[in-house]
């Protein structure tokens, strides 16, 4: 077993940790350490609306496929608002990858843009946008300004190139497939923006209008950011909010670490399966082990399988942000979201792996393995912990794609949908010892009752919103022509798991290019129940010709469609929760 | 002949119901009664018959303005009323599939959201209206029969009517909602095109649920006072306060109780930027704290902002409100021990009902009232609103249930729980100032409520302000704000044209059109040609947006029209520092504004105090110990009578001022400055 990229990782983590232990603020009084972490991440928050209201596609504005944050001038994670978990602290390994590329030539005005999956990015259309925050350096010396930190956004661009419309599909066999591949490279500098790659941007996207005018909203939320931390600095002293960094930080990890200890120690493991591994092959094994001891714990990959030829390789910043999720889950989403909460969790899994692709694996539906991979990872927390009571979640994550000419100004436009389905139902719990909804039983434990799953939305590692059929019919050429729940599609238990979602959608101009892909599809690996409770169904896609004709297509799949055609998708409820003939309360 | 009719501000709060009348030569009588949640519009009668006692003569008074929480409180509680959803076919489920996002993402025990209304309460309509206002599957005169039929049997208390696209073409709204008013005469039918002209299924949906859900509970409150002004022989018509800070007359608010839902906070913001004029402040913060929630606003160039959407409970509503953040930290906020033993500070309250444990009803939990007893800020010697006597012993009671456990004194315990109170406090002006990218630093505060003033200058110390304005009778601000406001209708309309093409005639006709119904409701409630004010604003985005800029239109005219590309360019660039003048503009939504000047009087001056600012004997009320909230620090405060301060008197901290229906601190190191009008302003001493 091959530990070594895994090993960097920690390395890394190691080196970064601060060397002082100190007072919990690291010398700040507590009022400014609460005063900074409420302003840095209320900069995070502040370019995440701008960055929102000034975008075009429904993607960003509408579904909120979108991240901003704090760095500090290592490219460690220390400050990002409530965005969607794939991308929690996946940003720092695309700063970090620029100070290794760019090093001493960062300069005052520079602003970064870079999609490569592997130099720290997710999947090609998630692409970051950063700026480095400089100050001047203070009398009496004067000299260079000094890096202060960074601020960033990634979003997730509707079309990025290649092929298929939305870059997206299973059936990529390698990431020169999908799309334009920007390492970090300047989208601007002190003299302005930078016109060629621009050009060189707009002419290997289907929707130049769109792209362009989102790549300037990021560059926006970046000038807003980089402002913000510019009057923070002013008004605090670039000292002490470098300071405030290590606390922030530090203060992260042993909240972490507090949250570990309370929890009992032990090991557990679970295994899940995707359909197949994206290029109609056979299914694809995910195990996850995790190994508890005093404040630390060990996630270890290192039995799932290795890359596959399809586009479901999940690149290391996705597995990472997986494993930020689990731990989020588990010790409390009152932790504040850095690097720091990282620090006491090892990630073991060995570059070639699914969950650790080499350079050229394609991985452009990496979010299905990240779904699974949060699911399989959750399943063993729940194992080993007895206070976390939790049925599966829906991870079949269908997301559907299409190019065609908008119906208001008849030049191409790339839809994408993205639909969920039901959360997992819940047993009673006793209460963490910190009052969080956590599975560490503290003493005097107060008992929260059970509850019964959510309906229809967007699980795990994502959380991004569903179309709006006024929104879609205005701006696509395509129909909702219904979208309602699906009754008996959750795990029945004494409390139920929330119900899926149907979904048909209409094409109603010109023969679309559309790509598909869902998971789940396999009753096999449908919502698990527990405790007796019931499985939730798996997911249904049925695509149907102008005459109603059914078209049979596999779950990852790129068809054109004429006018007339149908795509609909059947999602399934979450598993329930204890034994079914006892009712809920 | 004089003039000596009345207006009167009644303002009915979680604790107290407070009312100010004021006379057209500017005499003042107010009032305070406890609330009856029970039935709040007994409080508001109880008002009026207190004003009657205090010299107001109903016959005399033109108008009543109320301030009501009834709404905010049925839609909090879940006790709307029970609604029958009509949806298009297909989309039965809008509500329950909300924006398809978990309202916490981390957390795998969430409870699930609440439903306003249950799934076999929603009903399907065979008809679907194409995204172009086309007609593709009609509202056939069987289907209606049908859904008629499917309603009645569904015994619904009202009916909510929600179609695709009904902004665009509301023929299938209108024909059902006709159908359903005839067949069920009894029975309240509010169609979407009527409450929320704008498109997006989820927030439109909604919208007319809560207004459907909320029409049958706010009417009958609304009848109820109506008819109890009116047999006290008020001649003047009852107006009700909106979530926008203007005024419509209640049967108005009755068939739109969705535009009410922030109608108890809107009345203080008005009293506050009023106060702020006179001052010649226009910029500041307002800090409302009454006994169950804090409520802060931002008002910027003598306005207060408005938005056109806000949450309630993640719910949106397409209505206009001020932008307002609330925290839960008033007066009644309950103090508590959570799992791990660490302090906590609301927001649950214990309301009017039984309150705090010092107004000796029967309450048991320490609030935030209790611990102004415990450090000094209150006493039991000066009874709560004239009336309220309270008992020292049942707050120190109180406060040692969590003094013991967390083995501190019953005075740490005290200033701990104020400590975190400021803190909630802090954090909601942050969330009005700061996360809007305005700094709040040297800003003033203009506090009120009853318990504003004893927290205000601690906060203004935390958060570097400029200075505290405590109004003459803050515990009454909000009442008296209902005095000063005005009439406000607006209409709004999403149109989704673009400029340059023959569609901006379109958004001319329909402002045209809109000026001349708002003009028409104006003139109905009597507002004179002189005292109307109309302003016109079209949200505008670069086709391909999603989001919108709304860019004022300065005049309803062609050439404006034509010129609003270039405003929203503009502002394009001043919100997100670029602009893309060669992208396509469209008008996403117009919205229009009436305003409908009411007469206000001008407010009384108060008598001009001794040279050098020393107050009057007569105000000197003694010493009182207080404890200070910012450090572990006890002194002796000079206590002061309001009703005797003069203009020009100074009030060195420490100092107590006492009066009627609030109590304000001046900590060590600050002064208090008595103004024109008797405010006092209240700002860190020059050293």
């Amino acid at each position: 077993m091959t530990r070594t990229e895994a090993g960097a990782e920690r390395r890394r983590l190691a080196s970064a940790r601060p060397r002082r232990g100190g007072s919990p603020a690291d010398g700040l009084d507590p009022v400014t350490f609460a005063l900074l972490e409420a302003a840095l991440r209320a900069t995070s928050v502040e370019m995440g609306a701008a960055l929102r209201h000034a975008s075009y596609s429904p993607i960003i504005r509408e579904m909120l496929d979108y991240s901003c944050a704090v760095f500090d001038a290592a490219g460690q994670l220390v400050a990002q608002g409530e965005f969607i978990p794939a991308q929690l602290g996946a940003m720092s390994l695309v700063v970090q990858a620029t100070l290794r590329r760019h090093g001493p030539s960062i300069a005052p005005g520079d602003v970064f843009v870079s999609n490569d999956p592997y130099e720290g990015g997710a999947h090609t259309p998630d692409v970051n946008v950063i700026r480095p925050v400089f100050v001047a350096r203070g009398a009496p010396r004067g000299g260079p300004p000094a890096l202060l930190g960074w601020v960033g956004t990634v979003a997730h661009q509707v079309d990025f190139g290649g092929p298929n419309p939305g870059t997206e599909g299973a059936d990529n066999r390698q990431v020169f497939g999908e799309g334009l591949i920007l390492p970090p490279v300047r989208l601007a500098t002190a003299r302005g923006p930078q016109a060629d790659l621009v050009a060189l941007i707009g002419a290997n996207v289907r929707d130049p209008v769109s792209t362009l005018a989102d790549l300037r909203a990021q560059l926006a939320a970046c000038r807003i950011g980089e402002a913000r931390l510019l009057e923070i600095a002013e008004h605090h002293g670039p000292a002490t909010v470098r300071r405030a960094f290590a606390a922030l930080l530090d203060h992260a990890e042993r909240r972490t670490r507090a949250a570990l200890a309370a929890l009992p120690d032990g090991e557990a493991e679970a295994e899940g399966f995707l359909d197949d591994d994206g290029a109609g092959g056979p299914p694809t094994r995910f195990q996850a082990r995790l190994t508890k001891t005093g404040d630390r714990l060990t996630v270890d990959l290192s039995g799932s399988a290795g890359q596959v030829p399809g586009g479901l390789n999940n690149p290391w910043a996705s597995t990472r942000a997986c494993v930020a999720y689990l731990v989020r889950a588990v010790a409390g989403s009152d932790i504040p979201a850095n690097d720091g909460a990282l620090r006491p969790v090892t990630i073991v899994c060995p570059e070639g792996s699914i969950l650790h692709p080499r350079r050229p694996a394609a991985v452009s539906v990496r979010h299905l393995t990240c779904q699974r991979l949060a699911d399989t990872m959750i399943r063993a927390a729940a194992r080993l912990w007895p206070d976390l009571p939790v049925a599966g979640h829906f991870v079949g994550f269908f997301s559907l794609m299409a190019e065609g000419p908008s119906p208001r100004t008849g030049r191409s436009v790339v839809l994408q949908d993205v639909v969920g389905g039901g959360t997992g139902a819940h047993g009673p719990r006793r209460l963490h010892a910190q009052g969080t909804a956590g599975p560490g039983g503290g003493p005097g434990g107060m008992t929260m009752p059970g509850g019964d799953g959510l309906d229809a939305v967007d699980t795990h590692m994502s959380n991004v919103g569903l179309l709006s059929a006024e929104v879609c019919e205005l701006e696509y050429p395509w129909r909702l022509v219904r979208s309602e729940l699906v009754p008996g599609s959750a795990g029945r238990g004494r409390w139920s798991g929330g119900l899926g979602l149907r979904r048909t959608y209409e094409v109603l101009a010109a023969a679309q290019p559309v790509v598909l892909y869902c998971e789940q599809t396999d009753p096999r690996w449908r919502p698990w129940g527990a405790a007796g409770g019931g499985d939730g169904r798996p997911t249904r896609l049925i695509v149907r010709d102008p005459a109603g004709r059914r078209i049979v297509v596999a779950s990852k799949a790129t068809v054109i469609l004429e006018p007339g055609s149908t795509v609909t998708i059947v999602t399934g409820g979450g598993g329930g929760y204890g034994d079914p003939r006892v009712a809920g309360s | 002949m004089a003039d000596t009719t009345w207006a009167v501000g009644i303002d009915v709060g979680g604790t107290f119901t407070d009312a100010v009348a004021v006379r057209a030569d500017g005499l003042v009588r107010t009032a305070k009664v406890p609330s009856t949640p029970d039935d709040p519009a007994r409080g508001l009668l109880d008002a009026m018959a207190a004003l009657t006692l205090a010299g107001v003569t109903p016959g005399a008074v033109t108008r009543v303005v109320h301030g009501t929480t009834v709404a905010t409180n049925a839609l909090l509680t879940g006790s709307l009323t029970r609604v029958v959803l009509c949806a298009t076919d297909g989309f039965r489920d809008v509500l329950a599939i909300r924006d398809g996002q978990r309202p916490a993402m981390y957390d795998l025990f969430q409870p699930r959201p609440r439903e306003l209304v249950v799934r076999r309460d929603r009903l399907v309509v065979q008809e679907r209206i194409a995204g172009d206002g086309t007609i593709l599957v009609p509202l056939a005169a069987a289907e209606i029969e049908r859904v008629v039929a499917a309603v009645r049997r569904r015994r619904p208390a009202a009916v909510a009517i929600s179609l695709l696209f009904s902004f665009i073409e509301p023929a299938h709204e209108r024909a059902l909602g006709e159908a359903l008013r005839r067949a069920l005469p009894e029975v309240p039918v509010v169609i979407s095109s009527e409450v929320a002209r704008e498109f997006r299924e989820y927030p439109r949906t909604a919208t007319t649920v809560i207004a459907a859900g909320l029409g049958p509970v706010v009417g009958r409150y609304l009848d109820r006072a109506a008819a109890g002004v009116a047999a006290l022989g008020v001649p003047g018509s009852l107006l009700i306060m909106e979530s926008g800070g203007g005024l419509v007359v209640a049967d108005r608010a009755a068939r739109e109780p969705h535009r009410l839902l922030l109608s108890g906070p809107a009345g203080g913001v008005g009293g506050a930027i009023e106060i702020g004029q006179r001052l010649g402040l226009t910029d500041l913060l307002t800090l409302d704290m009454g006994g169950t929630s804090v409520d802060v606003c931002l008002v910027r160039g003598g306005h207060a902002p408005r938005r056109a959407t806000q949450a309630h409970d993640g719910v949106p509503v397409l209505a206009p409100a001020l932008d307002i953040a609330t925290a839960g930290a008033g007066g009644g906020s309950v103090a508590w021990l959570d799992p791990a033993g660490a302090l906590r500070v609301g927001p649950r309250s214990a309301g009017a009902d039984p309150g705090p444990a010092a107004y000796g009803r029967g309450g048991t939990e320490p609030t935030i009232t209790d611990a102004h007893l415990i450090t000094g800020g209150l006493d039991e010697s000066t009874p709560l609103a004239g009336s309220v006597r309270m008992d020292r012993s049942a707050a120190e009671g109180a406060i040692a249930t969590l003094a013991g456990p967390l083995g501190l004194s019953l005075e740490e315990t005290a200033r701990g729980i104020l400590a975190i109170a400021t803190a909630h406090i802090a954090g909601a002006i942050r969330r009005v100032s700061i996360e809007r990218g305005i700094d709040p630093r040297g800003l003033p505060l203009v506090a009120f409520g009853g318990a504003g003033p004893l927290l205000a200058p601690t906060l203004m110390r935390d958060l570097r302000l400029a200075e505290v304005v405590v109004p003459p009778t803050p515990g009454l601000l909000s009442a008296a704000g209902l005095v000063g406001a005005d009439l406000r209708f607006d209409e709004s309309q999403t149109l989704l044209l673009r400029f340059g093409s023959r569609d901006e005639d379109r958004l001319l006709a329909w402002l045209r059109t809109a000026a001349a119904d708002l003009e028409r409701r104006l003139s109905a409630e009597g507002v004179a040609p002189g005292n109307r004010r109309l302003a016109a604003v079209v949200d505008c985005r670069y086709l391909g947006q999603g989001y919108e800029l709304s860019v004022p239109v300065p005049a309803i005219s062609r050439r404006a029209v034509r010129e609003l590309p270039q405003a929203f360019h503009r502002a394009h660039r001043e919100a997100y520092g670029h602009d893309a003048p060669d992208e396509p503009v469209e008008a996403v939504t117009a919205r229009l504004v009436a305003i409908g000047v009411l007469p206000h009087a001008e407010p009384a001056r108060v008598a001009r105090g001794a040279r050098g600012g020393r107050p009057d004997a007569a105000a000197d009320l003694g010493l009182r110990t207080l404890v200070a909230v910012s450090r572990q620090e006890r002194v002796r405060a000079r206590l002061w009578r309001r009703d005797d301060l003069r203009a020009g008197d100074r009030l060195i901290g420490p100092a107590i001022v006492e009066q009627l229906d609030a109590t304000t601190i001046i900590p060590t190191g600050m002064v208090g400055r008595v103004g024109a009008w008797g405010e006092i302003r209240i700002r860190e001493a020059r050293t």
